[in-house]
């Protein structure tokens, strides 16, 4: 069987659905990368898009709409068209919490300004990043906005930095705490716990090295952290770690 | 002749639903605050229907639903309409909410399922138009398949989830299943 026909085959398992979570996080962003691969999930989609057409149709609630206006009027109008490399998703994150402070509103010019300061400032994370070269890196993406949360960098000495993107809301009574899984039969372990989003070191040093594709998330948590010792609340933001070249 | 012209008008419908949803989804993608609301008349009912087969919970659905609208703004960029497949493209963001969803074990409750709830694979074939190569090439494989299939894209059954009902090894339901859609697609083109 060539690679060609085995790819073929998991575009197919993947449109179906036929795909577990980790797997199906896999192909999204093989997607996002690899537009030959993109082209066969794209082609499988029309080959079964007929199915779609025979679900009957289901009047949803009186109130679905106002929920995603509301949604909607939060977001601001597609900027990025896609958030696949992290310089164009850090640029997209900043200018769109600008963008919130309604500074799309002001004048051209000024608009102009602030966009290249937004620019700067993007560069000059990265060139940090750089200059302390984590072998690797994980983003954290909100899964239903597609929004970058947080970044885990992992470096050589075993070091494993969280640093937050966005500020997450936190209610009274809850905390966010950050897990890894880097082995399925295990289970995720608990890595950080913290009461607002702030960048922290995690406590990685008991378990093995990380390695590319290991899965970070942060979740919500009851306040002192999740009394299962698993995750129980809601995921905010999830990565997976890629090396870094 | 009386079949002739029906499925013409519908084929006339089902392209001038096409091109409103591209059109839509083009003004999205301009940031077009009214667009979503197009889309949203059009199509919710069926989204919901769509997510509802593989949630089997309304309240899942619509909010499967939800998520959807949400990606549609931010993703609407991405949508080529010279390339047609409007109602394609929205129904895998659709499904890919949904599947999210139901993989997402620790939201999702299986106990609040509703288990009487038959699932009829043989139906969804049966409400594919006459016209339907998806139809006349899913009738080519052996019944098994066919089911697993649909089992799969229209209620988001998993390779392991298959397996189970099927009482195969997981590793076997792989590879037979894969010998299934490769006919499928050397009978689709």
């Amino acid at each position: 069987m060539t690679p060609d026909r085995d790819d073929d085959a998991l575009a197919a398992e993947y449109v179906m659905g036929l795909l577990d979570a980790e797997a199906r996080a896999r192909v999204e962003r093989r997607i996002a990368t690899d537009a030959g691969f993109a082209r066969a999930v794209e082609t499988w989609q029309s080959r079964f898009a007929e199915f779609d057409q025979t679900a009957e149709d289901v009047a949803p609630a009186v109130d679905l709409w106002p929920r995603i206006e509301s949604s909607l009027a939060k977001e601001t109008p597609p900027v990025t068209p896609t958030m696949q490399a992290p310089a164009v998703g850090l640029l997209g994150r900043l200018w769109r919490s600008l963008a919130a402070l309604r500074i799309a509103t002001m004048g051209s010019a000024l608009a102009a300004v602030l966009l290249a300061i937004v620019a700067v400032m993007a560069l000059q994370h990265a060139q940090q990043v750089a200059a302390r070269k984590p072998i690797y890196v994980a983003i954290l993406i909100d899964d239903a906005t597609r929004q970058a949360g947080a970044v885990v960098n992992a470096f050589a000495d075993g070091r494993v930095e969280m640093i937050p993107l966005v500020d997450m809301n936190v209610p009274d009574g809850r905390a966010l705490q950050v897990w890894t899984l880097w082995n399925r039969e295990i289970g995720p372990r608990s890595v950080g716990l913290l009461s607002r989003a702030t960048a922290i070191q995690l406590d990685l040093e008991k378990l093995p090295g990380t390695t590319a594709d290991q899965l970070f998330e942060i979740t919500l948590e009851p306040a002192g952290g999740s009394p299962t010792g698993r995750p129980t609340g809601p995921i905010l933001y999830k990565g997976t770690t890629a090396r870094t070249l | 002749m009386t079949i002739l012209p029906a499925s013409h008008d519908d084929s006339n419908r089902s392209s001038a639903a096409e091109a409103e949803i591209s059109a839509a989804i083009v003004r999205c993608a301009g940031g077009d605050r009214v667009a979503p609301r197009l889309i949203y008349d059009r199509e919710a009912a069926r989204m919901v229907g769509v997510a509802m087969r593989i949630l089997r919970r309304k309240d899942l659905a619509e909010e499967a639903t939800h998520e959807a609208f949400v990606r549609i703004w931010h993703g609407a960029q991405s949508f080529d309409p010279t390339r047609g497949a409007a109602r394609a493209w929205l129904f895998a963001i659709v499904r890919n909410r949904a599947l999210t969803i139901l993989r997402n074990e620790q939201r999702y409750d299986t106990e609040a399922i509703n288990e009487n709830t038959e699932l009829d694979p043989a139906s969804a074939i049966s409400k594919l138009p006459e016209s339907s190569a998806l139809r006349r090439c899913l009738q080519q494989l052996d019944a098994g398949r066919r089911k697993a299939i649909v089992l799969a894209y229209v209620h988001g059954f998993s390779h392991g989830e298959l397996a189970g009902r099927l009482g195969m090894p997981l590793g076997t339901v792989k590879s037979w299943l894969r010998r299934g859609l490769r006919s499928l697609q050397e009978c689709m083109g």
